[in-house]
């Protein structure tokens, strides 16, 4: 065990020098100027190529990459081109904000559901499940932007009950984390019924139920435990992506999140931070991968890891 | 430790009397927060050219001469100035008796290091353009100064009212090096707490200048990007300030009575560069036919819902020099007469670039269909911001340059004449040297300008920017739109509180809230 999990994060770090090897590429072939972004339209000619200078962006593109595989040899992701702040510290101060929201959001959208996605899936074709679709396609087609920005009418400028926005204690969660979690609670709860119907049809689902064994073990032991997997490997999904940012969210709450970040040095050409971000979210996906195929071991012991 | 203690005294001496208006005090500590559209870059004041961070930068710093809300200049740290007749030396009376929060005292050898700094190529800073005509700075003695400049430059105290040549605290700069930007607090009326992520926290300066102000305790600068969240945050009273606020949410604060509406003129010329250098734009006749086909009331009232001016010359009125001239108008009939006698009787296509923000977008469709009356077909590119500016700036030979038209405008960032013409439409400003984008150029536009530059006398340069503004307005090197408004919402009970022509901003130091 001890050793496969060695062998796997092993086996991350090609992965992410192929991204680091992509990313670079990608942000330096994006048409824009940093160095005159950051001199800005008042600046001089020999003030752009001052900067340009200082922030090496003269240099061949293999010397720029060769000076950033260095950096990142030394666990340094450098500073920021907008700001001069080090590329850790931002992204170390949105973080925190982006897992917290994408926890909460998670915690209760996946709870709910795989909660309705299985009570359609036990009671498919009756009122209930209808009423479940009902609601799933509300969440989903249900734009976030309006949600948010609903939400926020009603409960801030009219009942002055919660904060519109920022990041602080639990009163600032309850908008943002129902905004984001009821687009994922939607899917799950369609994705848990699919595969909780498709393996109530197997074979031994009808042999267990007809040699006996009572109802509550056919759903609990025999269907949920099987049709769990994919819906592992989907909450896993969802939660890489939400800790990617939500740029919707993050904007209607004022959420200082990775997301806002990233559409913010993008379209100020921040290299350092880009890149920094992507990594990040490379690093993220592979250690949820991971966790994944921990989980489906824990699930079903049959596809436990040699 | 008496600002804590003073509350609750308050508190409690109400509860004991049972007064309800000692219960307002105490609730309503003055914490003002100021919500806005976009991040705050930095707070090294020579190191800034954005609004937003330059407005944070003036709460905690002072120039040795500053803007008041109405843009005009006024002395700061500097109580009087002499120049020679020239305008190539100057000589600066500091006051007495001013420090830093840190207990630093302000004199003349702060005022030689901060221009010293600012000049000094090698540090880099995006606001050596303030300092480049400075030849060098001595201390005369602790409260005078004494700048040799290079060349003759008129507005070298409205140059050192510019936000980016405010006085920077030297232990401040030793102390963080390249951090300093992130530390940077001066001898304004607040100083710096924290900076975080997306809110610049401040506090009131005790050791400010001026006893007894300012009277504000807190002051929270905080990025809400979205237009609606911002309002939000006003009418839930968590905000006291927003900017901006678009114009089609106006009516929103106007129905509520704790609320005010910020509307003045900016002083952002909105306008459209031609390819002044390259066919069909080369033609004055073309240019002018351009100008006459829009309909400038009509672009006032549907991109700007009435939250505009009328544009009367190639500069923002509020700038010292200002000549009102004859609008442009609107003359189809004209127009076409004009375009057949330039050759072009069937029009002609070309294009039109913009960004992806709604006003850019919406400002170039709004020109497709009024270009199509004169026969005139245009199509509309959106380029990202970062896009535009390389296509801009890469390929900047007038003959070669790739934009046809470019739906822009220009605000002068220190008030004066000479930055509310030059940048664009001076014959030497071509990128990527300036931003005369249209490539346009007159030798009598040109000598007038720099005349301007080269007085302090406050007649001639009048009479200089006078020869500017008609000549251009004349030329045509632009089509000409209008004149932009600043539009905030604040709460009534804040005092003191606007946005300065330039965009800024401002808050008096004598402000309240309540």
């Amino acid at each position: 065990m001890f050793e496969y999990l060695l062998r796997r994060l092993a086996g991350t770090i090609p992965v992410l020098l192929a991204v680091s090897l992509f990313v670079f590429a990608f942000v330096h072939l994006l048409p824009g100027d940093p160095a005159r972004m950051v001199a800005g339209q008042d600046a001089s000619f020999e003030q752009v190529e001052n900067v340009r200078r200082e922030l090496a962006l003269d240099q061949p593109l293999w010397v720029q990459y060769g000076r950033y595989l260095n950096q990142m040899a030394h666990f340094q992701l450098g500073r920021s081109i907008k700001t001069h702040e080090p590329v850790a510290v931002m992204i170390g101060q949105r973080f925190m904000p982006t897992l917290w929201l994408t926890v909460v959001s998670m915690v209760w959208a996946v709870i709910l559901g795989v909660g309705l996605g299985v009570l359609s899936g036990v009671r498919r074709g009756r009122w209930e499940d209808r009423a479940a679709a009902v609601g799933a396609i509300l969440g989903i087609s249900f734009p976030s932007f309006w949600l948010g920005l609903l939400l926020i009418d009603l409960f801030s400028v009219r009942l002055g009950w919660l904060p519109t926005g920022g990041y602080g204690d639990w009163t600032h969660f309850v908008m943002p984390a129902f905004t984001l979690g009821s687009a994922v609670a939607a899917v799950m709860a369609r994705f848990t019924r699919s595969a909780y119907v498709e393996v109530a049809a197997e074979d031994y689902v009808r042999t267990a139920r007809s040699k006996g064994v009572p109802e509550r073990g056919v759903v609990w032991t025999h269907t949920l435990r099987n049709a769990l997997i994919p819906v592992i490997t989907l909450t896993g999904l969802q939660f890489g992506f939400l800790l990617g940012g939500a740029i919707v969210v993050e904007t209607v709450f004022s959420w200082p999140g990775l997301g806002r970040l990233l559409i913010d040095s993008v379209s100020f050409r921040d290299y350092p931070v880009i890149q920094a971000e992507i990594l990040l979210f490379a690093l993220e996906f592979v250690l949820i991968n991971l966790i994944v195929d921990l989980l489906y071991g824990l699930v079903n012991p049959e596809i436990r890891l040699k | 430790m008496t600002r804590r203690v003073m509350p609750r005294l308050l508190l409690a001496a109400a509860l004991g009397a049972g007064l309800q208006t000692g219960w307002t005090v105490a609730a309503h500590a003055s914490d003002l927060t100021v919500a806005v559209s976009d991040n705050v870059i930095g707070l090294d004041p020579q190191d800034l050219n954005d609004n937003l961070s330059q407005a944070v930068a003036r709460l905690t710093h002072e120039g040795l001469f500053r803007l008041d809300r109405n843009m005009k200049l006024v002395p700061g740290l500097a109580e009087t100035f002499e120049a020679n007749a020239t305008a190539t030396e100057f000589v600066f009376h500091l006051r007495h008796g001013v420090s830093f929060p840190d207990g630093t005292p302000f004199d003349a050898s702060v005022v030689k290091f901060s221009f010293d700094r600012g000049g000094n190529p090698a540090n880099n800073l995006k606001r050596q353009s303030l300092f480049v005509m400075i030849d060098h700075t001595d201390v005369v003695d602790p409260y005078t100064v004494k700048v040799t400049l290079k060349y003759p430059f008129g507005a070298f105290p409205a140059d050192l009212a510019h936000p980016g040549a405010m006085i920077v605290n030297p232990k401040l700069v030793a102390q963080w090096g390249k951090d300093f930007t992130r530390h940077a607090t001066g001898t304004g009326p607040y100083e710096l707490v924290s900076w975080e992520a997306d809110a610049v926290k401040l506090k009131k300066n005790t050791h400010f200048r001026i006893a007894g102000l300012p009277k504000i305790d807190t002051l929270t600068y905080r990025s809400v990007a979205e237009n609606g969240a911002r309002l939000a945050m006003l009418q839930a009273g968590e905000a006291q300030f927003i900017f901006p606020v678009p114009p089609e949410m106006i009516k929103l604060t106007e129905k509520n009575p704790k609320l005010a509406l910020f509307d003045k003129p900016s002083l952002l010329s909105l306008f459209v560069d031609l390819n002044n250098a390259k066919k069909p734009f080369n033609d004055i006749r073309v240019r002018t036919a351009l100008n006459l086909a829009v309909d400038k009331a009509a672009y006032r009232k549907v991109i700007w819902s009435g939250y505009a001016d009328e544009q009367y010359s190639p500069m923002a009125p509020g700038i010292d020099g200002y000549v009102k001239l004859a609008p442009w108008g609107h003359d189809v009939a004209k127009a076409k007469a004009l375009l057949a006698e330039a050759g072009y009787p069937n029009g002609f296509e070309a294009t039109i670039t913009c960004t992806p923000a709604t006003i850019s977008k919406r400002t170039a469709e709004f020109l497709q269909q009024q270009m199509a009356a004169i026969g005139v077909k245009l199509n509309v590119e959106v380029l990202e911001a970062g896009v535009l500016t390389a296509k801009l700036y890469t390929n900047p030979a007038p003959e070669t340059a790739t934009i046809q038209m470019l739906v822009t405008g220009w605000s002068t960032s220190t008030g004066d004449a000479d930055w509310g013409v030059r940048p664009f439409l001076w014959g030497k400003g071509f990128p990527p040297v300036l931003n005369n984008f249209s490539y346009y150029k007159n030798p009598v536009v040109d000598e007038a300008i720099e005349a301007g530059l080269s007085t302090v006398d406050a007649a001639k340069r009048a009479a200089a920017y006078k020869i500017v503004q008609e000549q251009a307005w004349k030329d045509a090197p632009l089509i000409f739109l209008g004149q932009s408004h600043n539009l905030a919402a604040y709460s009534v009970n804040l005092k003191g509180a606007s946005i300065r022509g330039d965009g800024q901003f401002n808050l008096d130091d004598d402000a309240t809230l309540n």
